[in-house]
């Protein structure tokens, strides 16, 4: 049956495609919720789905460049779920709430 | 594999180190005396002389083309003439950051500190030529950059700002990663001069390499706000720190554009395939001036209605961009890119100095109103407000108008006429809300008296060298713009 044959052999396609999944649902979460911590989620999610994509292209290519820019990638994803967490204590300190709904001092 | 590298290279980042050591300085005599803030007189020296040295550092390099660390890095005329600007309105922001009322006096040492390592990553992004290190850069000085807003005094809309910025700012360089990705798995490689070599090709051939690319631009598309992006550009420049505000608005934007040239230089405007992604780009161009424009129509706060011309400002650079990216005479387009650039950095970080000289509290939000009268009050600074403004207009003598004549020229020559026109409308819109400040400044009776008690010296004389610049580079344009011609003739 192709169907099982397309499952059975996992290729380059299949990374890829749970890749922008992944991608996709981190964006989701970003554009829809309201929740300081879930965006925060949305994001990392986000850069993990491209560390996936960049791993399977470097399997695929056989090049080791894809490998160290994830190692990069990782980094900058810590980096900036480290400020990102610092920005939500400070909100909660401030607003005693982590719900984006009271955000609209800024309009005009 | 053998990796190779030697003293030059070292000698070539020179100013990053430099501007790095000389941010921990302060910081480490902070701690060292147990977390009490020193003099911030003395801080804002570390800051100057850690400039300086890296500026006297930088000067021998210019002119010279070479690589450093493999080729990761890369030392032309666009990433000299991008330093020189970064280097420069870092000071001038350092200056503003002291005297702002909304700078936090027990933390100024931590402002310090990240506004130069903003700027180092400022340096790292635009000397890259590997997109890996494009992207490290990119996301130290956006780090730096949300951090420095949340530090403000003022804590109800910086707070809501820094999380706006650091959002929408993440989420961009994600779908940036997204791309850098599938140009790596398609042409093998993240080396610039690689991928644009196989670009052409590619771009012809392969749609995810197309992708990549769109996603690529689209992440500096966000960086300068640009049409569809623009939306965060008002809120997040009207809570921050003015000073930090006029920093966001030249530094980040300079950077973006000088690697967006960098790009449209590989010519892959010229493919086919991209032909419609172009016409796409130049529809983008007039949105983003009518959007500008139209918005800083109907702005009250002083602040948006800067951040909205920093958004009509771009649709400018943009008709440079697509000007210099399509073939043909691409030169004078990049030029006038560079040239427009270094105009509107000074004068835009001038204008918010003003706005930040007059402010009386931390969360004080200027609009027409506190103008009033200043002509007669401050007349100076009243002066020094009405070169800039005229400059972001386009009145002749000023450098923003010798910007704005090589764009729309470099654009009526390469056919994109049409782009040139709106350049134009957007331009006549603009008269009306640039000098609407100048007549509440000399025409109107002031409403409140102002003290002349804080002159803040300083940030008055950053304001008048900018001011003077504007004329001076204004009045001698025409070597100004050889100057930036010549650097960047082995580019294009």
């Amino acid at each position: 049956m192709p169907g099982i044959e397309a499952l059975m052999h996992i290729g380059i396609k299949h990374y890829l495609f749970l890749s922008a999944i992944l991608f996709s649902f981190g964006m989701l979460a970003v554009l829809l919720r309201r929740n300081v911590i879930v965006m925060l989620m949305g994001i990392e999610l986000m850069l993990n789905a491209v560390n996936l994509s960049f791993i399977a292209f470097a399997k695929e290519s056989g090049s080791l460049s894809g490998h160290i820019m994830v190692f990069f990638v990782m980094t900058i994803a810590a980096a900036e779920a480290g400020v990102g967490l610092a920005l939500a204590v400070a909100i909660y300190k401030k607003f005693h709430e982590l719900n984006i709904r009271f955000f609209e001092h800024l309009r005009g | 594999m053998e990796i190779q590298f030697g003293l030059i290279d070292f000698y070539l980042v020179a100013p990053a180190l430099a501007l790095f050591l000389f941010s921990c300085v302060p910081l480490l005599i902070k701690v060292l005396r147990g977390n009490v803030e020193q003099n911030s007189f003395a801080t804002l020296v570390y800051g100057y002389v850690g400039l300086v040295t890296a500026a006297g550092l930088f000067a021998p390099t210019v002119g010279t083309e070479r690589t450093a660390f493999e080729g990761a890095l890369v030392f032309d005329g666009i990433s000299s003439f991008s330093t020189a600007i970064v280097l420069f309105v870092t000071g001038i922001a350092l200056t503003f950051a002291r005297d702002s009322r909304s700078t936090n006096p027990r933390q100024f040492t931590e402002m310090v500190f990240l506004l130069l390592n903003c700027s180092v990553g400022m340096l790292t992004m635009v000397w890259s030529n590997d997109l890996i290190v494009t992207f490290v850069g990119l996301e130290l000085f956006s780090l730096c950059l949300y951090m420095l807003i949340a530090l403000s005094l003022e804590e109800k809309l910086s707070k809501e700002a820094a999380f706006k910025y650091f959002v929408l700012g993440s989420f961009a360089s994600a779908f940036m990663l997204y791309g850098i990705s599938f140009i790596y798995g398609t042409v093998g490689s993240t080396y610039l001069p690689e991928v644009f070599q196989a670009s052409q090709n590619l771009l012809g051939t392969n749609r995810l390499f197309l992708i990549g690319f769109i996603l690529l631009l689209l992440g500096f598309a966000f960086k300068i706000s640009v049409f569809p992006f623009h939306a965060w550009a008002p809120d997040v420049y009207q809570g921050s720190p003015t000073p930090l505000t006029g920093f966001m608005a030249t530094a980040v934007k300079a950077v973006s554009i000088a690697f967006m040239l960098r790009l449209v230089a590989a010519q892959a405007f010229t493919v086919e395939r991209v032909w419609p992604f172009v016409d796409a780009l130049q529809w983008v161009a007039v949105l983003t001036i009518l959007v500008g424009n139209v918005g800083a129509f109907r702005q009250k706060s002083l602040k948006r209605m800067l951040a909205y011309s920093s958004i009509a400002h771009s649709g400018y650079i943009l008709i440079g961009i697509i000007a210099a990216g399509i073939g043909g005479a691409s030169m004078l387009g990049a030029t006038g890119v560079m040239f427009y650039v270094l105009a509107y950095s000074i004068m835009t970080i001038g204008a918010f100095g003003v706005l930040h000289m007059l402010e009386t509290r931390p969360d004080s939000d200027l609009t027409i109103e506190d103008l009033r009268g200043l002509g007669s009050q401050r007349p100076w600074l009243a002066l020094c407000m009405t070169i800039l403004l005229l400059s972001l207009t386009g009145i002749p003598p000023t450098i923003g108008f010798f910007g704005k004549f090589i764009l729309f020229s470099a654009a009526v020559k390469q056919g994109l006429v049409w782009l040139a026109i709106w350049g134009v409308i957007g331009s006549i819109i603009s008269v009306y809300y640039y000098l609407r400040p100048v007549v509440a400044m000399y025409m109107e009776e002031p409403l409140l008296a102002r003290s002349n008690s804080d002159s803040k010296p300083m940030s008055y004389f950053a304001v008048a060298l900018l001011a003077f610049l504007v004329l001076a580079i204004g009045l001698a344009s025409e070597p100004a713009v050889q100057v930036v011609r010549a650097s960047l003739i082995k580019v294009f």
